[in-house]
């Protein structure tokens, strides 16, 4: 069971006191407190050295010939996206040429049922991926994390 | 405090800077890019546990600043908004990853953790190197939201002011939820290895 201040002092501010982030006013009552109360000098202490450890954290950084050039122009992001849109509606419209002339055309019912097997298999194997995307969704990490 | 930021530029240069660089002068581009691109690869490693990941949150962080720079005020300083650009875009790296493949941020932590400096000898080195694996595989096992916040402000070394900027919350709730965070943080570390399982947040794999 966590432990709460017998005293019921908000213990919020000795985050801000820990991190000078507090007015001259609230910063003398958490140390007037902290004098006080021994419950919540242990925690505080604890708190503290924590703080400590993860301020005094390294972390492994390239050396300087490992990093990636700038990229020279950022007109090469919006071409990019432009150039999927257009690779997008050039797609869907063939598909949709294609079938028309398919289903309008001379072909017999087997070559039509052929297509549609293999398309609807498509749309099966996507439909799956959009399924397995919709249960990542619910169980997202980051839900809580607004964007 | 070497570990946050390489080359930083005083406020009034960065402001120089940044003017030029709106009027699309690249080396003045460059100088931002290499002034920040270290502390927004630090932010990407943290949040998402993999170098590479990290290397291409840094590249599309710059790249997205810089699309967008004719919107920035000068009198701004860049590294809240970089970190607030990093931050979404490591947020949907993550969104991306299969369910499949989600593992603990803290498996590959060799690679991610710098050994701490020599202190007075190799049991006191070798001691201080355990204490700070134990606290970040403990701040790995926080939720999302407890994560980031902890990484910003005792990672990062960001004030509440910029945690607020870049989380888009009020300051007195990066108060309350930094301290949310350090206490779940403080019980996951005393329950750790021998100590069993207590109520201390554990985000679910």
């Amino acid at each position: 069971m966590k432990e709460k201040c017998p005293r019921g002092f908000d213990e919020a501010l000795f985050s801000g006191y820990l991190d000078g982030e507090l007015t001259q006013a609230d910063e003398q009552l958490v140390r007037i407190h902290l004098e006080d109360c021994d419950s919540c000098r242990n925690r505080f202490e604890a708190m503290k050295g924590t703080r400590e450890v993860t301020m005094s954290t390294r972390f492994v950084v390239p050396r300087d010939d490992q990093w990636k050039e700038l990229p020279r122009t950022p007109g090469s992001a919006l071409a990019r996206g432009l150039g999927w849109v257009l690779l997008i509606v050039w797609f869907m419209v063939m598909l949709a040429y294609g079938l028309w002339q398919f289903l309008t055309g001379p072909d017999g019912l087997f070559e039509k049922l052929l297509v549609f097997g293999v398309l609807t298999g498509l749309g099966l194997l996507f439909l799956s991926v959009l399924m397995d995307r919709i249960r990542a969704a619910r169980t997202d990490r980051y839900r809580e994390v607004e964007r | 405090m070497d570990r946050m930021i390489a080359e930083p530029l005083p406020a009034d240069r960065e402001r120089e800077v940044v003017a030029q660089a709106k009027s699309g002068n690249y080396a003045a581009r460059e100088a931002l890019f290499l002034a920040h691109r270290r502390a927004v690869y630090l932010l990407a490693l943290q949040l998402l546990g993999n170098p590479d990941d990290a290397m291409d949150v840094v590249q599309e962080t710059l790249l997205r600043f810089f699309v967008t720079i004719g919107r920035f005020k000068e009198e701004s300083p860049v590294r809240p908004w970089l970190m607030r650009i990093a931050r979404n875009l490591s947020i949907d790296i993550i969104r991306k990853r299969s369910p499949r493949r989600i593992k603990p941020i803290s498996e590959d932590e060799e690679m991610i953790l710098d050994p701490p400096d020599p202190g007075p000898g190799p049991e006191a080195l070798a001691s201080r190197r355990q204490v700070q694996r134990r606290v970040w595989s403990a701040v790995c096992e926080l939720k999302a939201l407890h994560r980031e916040i902890l990484i910003l402000r005792d990672y990062q070394d960001l004030s509440y002011r910029e945690i607020a900027h870049v989380l888009e919350i009020p300051v007195g709730t990066v108060m309350s939820r930094l301290h949310k965070a350090r206490s779940c943080l403080r019980e996951l570390i005393e329950e750790s290895p021998g100590k069993g399982k207590g109520n201390a947040e554990r985000e679910e794999p």
